[in-house]
Parts: structure tokens; sequence; C-alpha cells
């Protein structure tokens, strides 16, 4: 049962690459609007769309997780 | 542990709303129940919202006319000029996952847990970007952009039909399960009126959120497929 756990735990872990891979998105965003205000738009679209592909890897994390719950914590 | 996950098998598992009586009953389940909901309110805010227009707008014509004018210059920036004839289907998706995202508020389980129902909205936008490759470009150059940018990318090319739904479906059925499932153990840990700000990000915030990725994700790689 405690290794069922400790599994979920690591599959949630890709939660860090991407929590680390939407800062460094935004921050870049944010200095390139601070450069070029009237270029807002397209920067928050292409930071939205980094985002949401960085993000991708934490949900099938999470999924992931969820599954070993699921089906391995019986 | 045991408790945690026969609960999460529960919240997976989708519940049959009620039996429809003929060919020896068809099951019906919540996630469609509660769309049929979601239907009816959109068409009564609809025709509630489009009675009696004026030229000059006023009340609540004036929002109406705020929201779709938003909508329109979103989805017409991503698509351009060719995209015109497809902004009705999108700000469609656009409402209904809005609305599905965020009727966890009024009690209802959100259709968009049910991983169904996202497969279906994802597979349906996927086949609508072909369609609008195929008709904006002609049968020839449709086929001819899965060469690109060289033959040997064909395999690739092949394999992002396939991916690309399965990695939308699953951003909406993860985001919107994952809400769920820290908003029911944060109501387990905490309870009294301690959740409330929780829920306006996870329900509120986060659902807004996923339905604009979702249309934006459609728009952006429709715009793709029609551009010359």
């Amino acid at each position: 049962m405690g290794l069922v756990a400790i599994g979920a735990a690591i599959a949630v872990l890709t939660g860090a690459g991407a929590g680390v891979g939407i800062g460094i998105a935004t921050a870049k965003a944010a200095e390139a609007i601070a450069r070029q205000p009237e270029a807002k738009k397209d920067i928050r679209s292409a930071m939205l769309l980094g985002c949401v592909l960085a993000e991708a890897t934490a949900i099938y994390g999470f999924v992931i997780a969820l599954l070993i719950i699921v089906m391995l914590g019986k | 542990m045991d408790n945690l996950s026969e609960k999460l098998m529960e919240e997976l598992e989708n519940h049959t709303a009620f039996t429809i009586p003929i060919f020896g009953g068809i099951p019906v389940p919540d996630s469609c129940a509660v769309s049929w909901i979601i239907i009816a309110v959109v068409v009564l805010l609809s025709i509630i919202l489009t009675h009696n227009m004026k030229k000059v707008p006023q009340g609540k014509q004036c929002l109406l006319e705020i929201g779709i004018t938003w909508m329109n210059d979103f989805f017409l920036d991503t698509l351009g000029p060719h995209g015109k004839k497809y902004l009705p289907i999108l700000e469609t998706f656009m409402i209904y996952i809005g609305f599905s995202n965020l009727i966890g508020l009024f009690g209802f389980v959100p259709p968009t847990k049910d991983i169904n129902v996202t497969v279906a909205l994802a597979v349906m936008a996927s086949i609508l970007i072909q369609v609008a490759g195929f008709k904006e470009k002609g049968g020839k150059k449709w086929a001819k952009g899965f060469l690109e940018p060289m033959p040997a990318m064909l395999p690739m090319n092949l394999l992002e039909l396939v991916t690309r739904p399965l990695s939308m479906s699953m951003r909406l059925f993860g985001n919107v399960l994952g809400a769920f499932v820290v908003m029911e153990l944060i109501k387990i840990c905490i309870p009294g009126g301690i959740p409330v700000p929780f829920s306006l990000y996870f329900d509120i915030f986060d659902g807004a959120i996923q339905a604009y990725v979702f249309v934006f994700l459609t728009s952006l790689f429709m715009a793709e497929a029609i551009e010359e």
C-alpha cells in the first residue's frame, strides 16, 4: 500500500517541470511586454500556447497518478 | 488509502441519471442529462437576450454585443479573414465548454468530468480542423500538407492526427477532474467557509481558462490548416 502512494507521488513530480516551464514562459513574456507594450496581444497568445503545452505534461502526470491510485490502491 | 481510492473510483465513475424505456432501455449518463440542461439554459438565454433587439443597444443587448464582439475579434485575430464562416461553431464550443465547466457551482456534475464528453469534443474539433483545411485549400493541397516540411515527416504528421485530439481531450478532462478532486479533498480537510476562495480559483478561474484554451488551440490548429 505504501509503495502505491510513493508511485503516485513520483508520477505527480512531473508537475515540477511544468511549473518551471510556465514560470520561464511568463517571465519572458513579462520582459517582452515591458520592452514592446504595443505587441502585447501577440505576446500573450504566444505565451498562452507555450503555457498550455507545458501544462499538458503536468496533466499527464496527474492522470497517471490517479490511475495508479485507482487501479492499484485496493 | 483504501478510503481515498474508493472515493476516487466513485468520482471517476459515470452514474446513470435515468433509463429511457425503449429498445430494452437506453441508459442516459449524468453528463448527457446535464448537457441537456445546459442546452435548455443556453437556448432560453439566447431567446431572452435576442428578444426585442434595437438598432441602438440598451441594457442586456449591450452585454450580449460586448461578449459576441469579443469572441468574434478573438477568433478573427487567430484565423484571419478566411476563418469568418467558422466563427459560429467555434463560439458554440466555447459557450458549451464554459457552461459545462462552471455548472459545478450550481451543484451539477460538470459534463466535462466525463472523459467520453471531452474525447467527443476533441474528435469533433479535429475533424472540423481537417474539413476546414480540405475546403479552404482544396483536396490536392490538403493532402500535400501531410508531406510538409519534407516527405520524411509523413508518419509524424499522421501521428499528429491522433495525438492532437488525445492531448486536447486529456487536458480538458484532467483539469476539470483535478479541480474536482482537489476541491473534494479541501472540503474534507477544512470544512466551513474556508474552501470558498479555493472554489473561486478552481471552479471559476480554471474552468473559464480551460474553455478559452480549448477553443484557442482549436483555432490555432485551424489557422495552420487553412493558411495558404
